[in-house]
């Protein structure tokens, strides 16, 4: 006798993701673009202030030299003798040594 | 047959396009990439600093100063805000009171069919903020820097200035701006950034910066107070003796550091085109000049280090006048003492003794010790400016030459080379190579240049003996009204004929003066000279004097005691 087994095709099994994965991912994706785009747009708006404080870097650094410069000019030995002079100082004439 | 046909028609549409694109994506491929660039990119240049010059105690001597130029664009102003602009500018940059005319030069300019216009030049900080505070749309200023000094016009020869070259680029010349202009002037930077439609910088796009790298800072040896006295008793001194022009230079000759240099007549660096091209050499290490008497002590000195002369061998030529190859050689005061000690020779100057001493030592040796001594090649001081004369070749020189060159006449020195010889004798024998600039530095680094010995010329005996004949030259010599009491000096006086059309003419000298203190332990040796004075001829009633002022400063400044 011959025996035929009869094969009954075997259902595949599907892979199912559950539902609320996907939507998660889905959602994920939504969340993260929507905040690379507010950063993107946040981020942009600070080159105006990063220009501003790059100005105003410069802008100190400048009057930092101006009045380093300034001090300079108060502090030269033309200048101090002549303020020395209009204030009654004299320029010494003999100096007594004692031992 | 259609299909075919229509097939072709496709791959020569095809084949057309493919060629287009290859064109625009791979031959036109870096214009067009420029051409975005430049859209999107924008380049600002990052100007470096020149940097700035410090005497020895950091006070400032050299720095740079912001300066702005303004300009306009006078499509966004209308007529009634020109003209209201103008005057209040005006108003502000006029310097001699003329405002009307400044004014309408404004207006003129900013009449003009323009979008931008420049407006003045060279605004100073302080008036550029005056300027800001007018609050006038389309204006705005382009800053540079300038050179700033602020000890004004002093230290002019030490300095050089910052001007110009071919290619608009700020370069130093002359002094120490031309010297160390390489190390001064720096690297420019550059800051490349993506910028966004209203040309502000996108900080999340791509950002490329090459740092500016500021000049290096120089540190010098020159004191400032130093510099300040002799500068004073210099510009004192040549109103005084009514000379054409003057200079001295102070040296520390143990280490070879240059402790002041002054040189009259001077300019100011940082308006350096409102003066003759003349002023600008530094006649300390340019100017050359026959040193006349104070030669003598060298002469001397190399006798003496040869064992052929002491201080007390006698000279048998010393009473009367000297004849030789049909010159008569006479003393400057045609005063003789019979049986002078060489001693005595420097004490008197007398140019009859001299011939002996040069005799005794021969040219051979004679050339050699002036070559020793430094004469005849650069002294390598870091200064821009430096020239050194020739001496003549040794088989040129005939007996009268070896004889005149002995009293300091028929050779050519400079101030810097004459300086650095007699302070052989004050540091006990040694060259030094004479240095402005103790350091160095910027950020990062930090590099001394330490003093360095060219060769040893004399015996620390020769300079022993030498030293007190020089002292003895002016405690009884020619100089001695003049010499501070209660001090140790060493010293030569100098009073050299000028050749003029080849003959030495009496009435118009090189009076000079040099010497070292305390001469026991020198702390400083000064050379002084006067060019053509007309008060007196002579070193010892010029140059002398105004040593002597410089030395009893330097005295109390250095808080040396009297010895004696």
């Amino acid at each position: 006798m011959t025996i035929i087994k009869k094969f009954d095709p075997v259902e595949e099994k599907s892979i199912r993701l559950p539902k609320k994965y996907i939507v998660l991912v889905v959602f994920s994706f939504f969340i993260l673009t929507i905040i690379n785009i507010w950063a993107s747009n946040t981020v942009v708006s600070y080159g105006d202030k990063f220009e501003n404080l790059s100005n105003m870097s410069r802008k100190l650094q400048t009057e930092n030299q101006v009045l380093q410069n300034q001090i300079a000019k108060n502090i030269s030995l033309n200048n101090v003798a002549s303020k020395s002079a209009e204030l009654g100082f004299l320029k010494t004439e003999s100096i007594q040594y004692i031992r | 047959m259609r299909i075919i046909w229509i097939k072709i028609f496709f791959l020569l549409f095809f084949l057309a396009i493919s060629v287009r694109l290859f064109y625009w994506q791979v031959i036109r491929a870096p214009f067009l990439q420029a051409q975005a660039e430049d859209q999107h990119f924008t380049d600002a240049k990052v100007s470096a600093l020149r940097g700035n010059i410090y005497f020895t105690d950091y006070a400032i001597l050299a720095s740079s100063n912001p300066s702005y130029s303004l300009f306009a664009n006078p499509k966004i102003l209308s007529d009634k805000q020109k003209v209201d602009f103008s005057y209040r500018l005006a108003k502000i940059l006029s310097e001699d009171g003329n405002v009307d005319d400044l004014a309408k030069g404004f207006i003129a300019s900013l009449s003009k069919d323009l979008y931008w216009v420049s407006l003045r030049k060279n605004i100073v900080f302080e008036k550029k903020k005056q300027i800001e505070d007018l609050n006038v749309a389309g204006i705005g200023f382009d800053q540079t820097n300038t050179r700033f000094y602020p000890e004004g016009s002093s230290s002019a020869h030490l300095l050089g200035f910052v001007g110009m070259d071919g290619k608009g680029e700020n370069k130093g010349y002359f002094g120490l701006e031309g010297y160390y202009d390489g190390e001064l002037k720096g690297t420019s930077g550059l800051i490349r950034h993506e910028k966004d439609a209203m040309g502000l910088p996108i900080l999340i796009g791509n950002f490329e910066t090459t740092e500016a790298r500021n000049g290096k800072d120089l540190v010098l040896n020159i004191d400032r107070s130093v510099q300040y006295i002799v500068e004073q008793s210099l510009k004192s001194g040549i109103e005084k003796y009514g000379a054409k022009a003057a200079s001295a230079v102070v040296m520390d000759p143990k280490t070879g550091a240059i402790l002041a240099l002054a040189s009259y007549p001077s300019y100011d660096p940082q308006k350096y085109f409102n003066f003759p091209k003349e002023f600008y050499k530094n006649s300390v290490v340019a100017d050359q000049y026959e040193p006349g008497s104070t030669f003598k002590v060298l002469v001397m000195a190399s006798a003496i280090n040869e064992d052929l002369l002491k201080p007390d061998t006698k000279c048998d030529i010393c009473s009367g006048s000297v004849s030789l190859g049909g010159f008569d050689i006479r003393t400057w005061d045609n005063k003789y003492y019979p049986d002078s000690t060489m001693k005595d020779v420097i004490v008197h100057s007398d140019n009859t003794g001299m011939v002996f001493t040069a005799k005794k030592l021969g040219l051979d040796k004679f050339y050699s010790y002036v070559s020793n001594f430094g004469f005849g090649s650069s002294t390598n001081v870091d200064l821009q400016d430096e020239s050194s004369p020739d001496i003549r070749p040794k088989k040129s020189w005939k007996e009268i030459d070896l004889a005149t060159a002995s009293f300091g006449q028929g050779i050519a020195v400079t101030p810097i080379q004459m300086v650095s010889a007699v302070s052989v004798i004050a540091n006990g024998g040694f060259l030094m190579e004479p240095h402005v600039v103790k350091t160095i530095k910027d950020n990062s680094n930090f590099y001394e240049i330490k003093p360095k010995i060219i060769r040893q010329v004399l015996k620390k005996s020769t300079t022993n003996t030498i030293k007190e004949m020089m002292v003895a030259a002016v405690d009884e010599g020619e100089a001695k009204f003049f010499k501070v009491k209660g001090f140790k000096v060493a010293g030569k006086t100098g009073t050299a004929q000028i050749p003029v059309a080849g003959h030495y003419d009496s009435a118009h000298t090189i009076a000079s003066f040099v010497g070292f203190a305390p001469a026991d332990d020198p702390k400083f040796v000064v050379l002084v000279r006067y060019d053509e004075p007309k008060a007196s001829i002579y070193g010892a009633e010029t140059a002398a004097p105004t040593f002597f002022d410089i030395a009893k400063e330097l005295f109390s400044y250095y808080k040396i005691a009297p010895s004696e």
